[in-house]
């Protein structure tokens, strides 16, 4: 029972998938094709690519709630630095504004001592607010006169019939594993996220953990905004309004726990897909866009639904469990 | 084990759920597959232009693959993408963001796929045509209606003012610059051009220091709606008349607008026709196929007008 419980934490999701995988030949043909498969795999990799850091957040216990923000302001500010420098400019420009961005939010967190969720709220329309500054006269543009630049390629391409987009999402989730399992910072984000109290007492400090965990938030939704820029050639300040719900929301389906000190990111790669191939699924089948967004709210509640049972009539042992990292 | 099984029957259920509106299997052969890729269906005007579109391809003997770009530029460049990699032979666009037609064109250019815009904004890509309202000549029979009507009123005043749009709006520009040329030609002089931002509660402050400066202003344009209405407003709070004492027109035959002309609360508005403006694009459509040359209303920024048509008392209730 404990093992099934434990298994089901870290790859239930991913069965999930699998079945949802295994009926699409019969409700909705087609969604097998290659190219359909490419498409499906190049839009969900922005997303993925953030919920990688965003899975550091929630297993610290704490939300960014203005990843949304950074990434419309990453993406205005790459945009500008292509149109002024080219590739190399570009993606300095999209590195440096999304650290700076997390930076920004552990500052005001560890500094200001204001609690992550109103911190990343407040920086959220902040972030935004500078974004539609910048982009007053007009969003800011990939010209189509450097559609054979290196960079505008970075979104279309494809290496080995996988799209680039998802190969980067791949190598950050890589990254992010080994980051999680492997080093102590990880180790040591999950034991803050099961008790700060308890960190504080075994010498973890604060402020290295929200400036590594918010750093690293800030750091994924750069290389998001190369992927997402280079895919859809302009942004402004209203570029990708509600990506944090849609980041939290894969995050949190994908098992990571709400409470912190459980982070899984084989769960949550997962559940971006399991999002993604429902969403396509619901639109080929001509569902109204209404209609997609109530039944995506629905196996949210479900899933978490599932969860809270289990939890409860879980063997005893399962509070050690949680804490224990399941990826 | 028990949890596995409740949430894949509730997935499961879910899917049950959606897999029950099921439609034919068109059936394949060499019939010309149009993709159409839309801004927002939520939306009534969005609904009538892919309604306009869908007849006009079926009286073609065409096939539609419908695309619902949900007001979101993400979801706009993937959903087109995808029509181009279904094998569309044709693709009619009313993009969400102009700028972000750039990576659509491009791979429509690789697949030999003709793009046709439907309103909005082009981009500045090089796409094959763009069809738009004639917004020049809405603003040419808002005109004539205003004079008429000035006219009737047997006003003294020659003298009218003209609300616009945000200035980045290039094409709703024109409505104002289309009235303007065409009141002058009829011996008004436009004493105030103020912009209201498109918004009704600046059209109304707009418009109160217009009536401020130039109280024997006998009649109003409005670039949009909203602010047709709140500048007839203005008129209203100020004592006065927005039919019979400052003839207030406003632009794009919005509900509130109808409502307000059957109120006596508004003289006239201008309506655009989206239907026909998906039509329109299925006609071009098949000249970009054949390699037929298209005839221009813009040649320059390769433009194709649709016709407006003036909405006052007379004809409100026809229309809507």
């Amino acid at each position: 029972m404990i093992n099934a419980g434990r298994i089901w934490d870290t790859w239930g999701v991913t069965a999930l998938l699998l079945l949802l995988l295994l009926c699409t030949p019969v409700i909705a043909p087609g969604f097998l094709d290659i190219e359909n498969l490419q498409s499906v795999l190049r839009e969900s990799a922005y997303v993925g690519i953030v919920a990688v850091g965003m899975t550091f957040a929630i297993a610290s216990g704490a939300f960014d709630l203005s990843v949304g923000g950074q990434l419309a302001l990453t993406s205005v500010v790459t945009l500008m630095a292509f149109n002024g420098g080219g590739t190399a400019a570009a993606v300095a420009a999209a590195i440096t504004t999304g650290l700076l961005c997390g930076l920004v939010n552990a500052g005001l967190i560890t500094q200001l001592r204001v609690p992550p969720f109103v911190a990343t709220l407040g920086s959220l329309f902040v972030f935004r607010g500078i974004a539609y500054l910048l982009t007053q006269d007009g969003p800011k543009t990939l010209p189509y006169e450097q559609i054979e630049a290196p960079f505008a390629k970075i979104g279309s391409l494809d290496v080995a019939g996988l799209p680039v987009p998802f190969l980067i999402m791949v190598a950050v989730f890589g990254a992010g594993w080994v980051l999680l399992r492997r080093t102590a910072i990880g180790r040591r984000t999950l034991a803050y996220g099961s008790s700060p109290s308890a960190a504080r007492f075994c010498g973890i400090s604060d402020t290295t953990i929200r400036v590594f965990v918010f750093g690293l938030v800030g750091l994924t939704v750069g290389i998001a905004a190369l992927t997402y820029i280079t895919r859809v050639w302009t942004a402004d300040g209203s570029a990708q309004d509600g990506f944090e719900l849609k980041v939290i929301a894969a995050v949190v389906l994908g098992g990571t726990a709400l409470k912190g000190g459980k982070g899984t990111l084989i769960g949550t790669f997962s559940a971006v897909f399991l999002v993604s191939v429902l969403n396509e699924v619901l639109v080929s089948r001509g569902v109204e866009s209404a209609y997609q967004r109530i039944v995506l709210g629905c196996v949210l509640i479900v899933a978490l639904t599932v969860d809270g049972l289990r939890t409860r009539f879980a063997a005893p042992g399962s509070f050690r469990r949680a804490s224990r990292p399941t990826s | 084990m028990r949890t596995k099984k409740i949430a894949s029957v509730a997935l499961l259920g879910i899917l049950a759920l959606s897999a029950c509106s099921d439609s034919g299997e068109p059936a394949a052969d060499q019939k010309i597959t149009v993709g159409f890729s839309v801004y927002d269906m939520q939306y009534e005007f969005f609904q009538k232009m892919a309604k306009g579109t869908q007849d006009a391809a079926a009286a073609k003997g065409w096939e539609v693959k419908l695309h619902d770009e949900k007001s979101d530029e993400n979801e706009m460049v993937t959903g087109a993408s995808a029509l181009i990699d279904q094998g569309v032979d044709l693709l009619i666009i009313s993009p969400f963001k102009p700028t972000a037609l750039g990576p659509i064109i491009a791979k429509a250019k690789a697949e030999n796929v003709p793009v046709i815009v439907n309103d909005i904004g082009g981009g500045g890509t090089p796409y094959d045509a763009i069809v738009i309202s004639d917004n020049a000549g809405g603003g040419k029979l808002a005109a004539e209606f205003m004079d008429k009507q000035i006219q009737a009123n047997g006003s003294a005043s020659k003298n009218v003012a003209s609300i616009t749009c945000e200035p980045s709006a290039t094409y709703a520009a024109r409505r104002n610059a289309g009235f303007k040329e065409e009141i002058e030609a009829r011996g008004y002089t436009v004493v105030a051009e103020l912009s209201g931002n498109s918004k009704a509660e600046e059209g109304y402050k707009v418009m109160k220091d217009i009536l401020a400066k130039n109280p024997d202003v006998a009649g109003v344009f409005s670039c949009n709606d909203p602010m047709g209405v709140a500048a007839a407003n203005a008129i209203k709070d100020a004592g006065k008349s927005p039919v019979t004492d400052v003839v207030s027109v406003g632009f794009n035959a919005d509900p509130e607008a109808l409502t307000a002309i059957k109120g006596d609360l508004l003289a006239a508005t201008v309506a655009q026709d989206p239907a026909a403006m998906g039509g329109l694009t299925v006609t071009l459509g098949e000249q970009a196929l054949n390699k037929q040359p298209i005839q221009f209303s813009n040649a320059a920024e390769r433009e194709v007008f649709n016709p407006v048509t003036l909405v006052d008392k007379t004809n409100v209730a026809s229309i809507g």
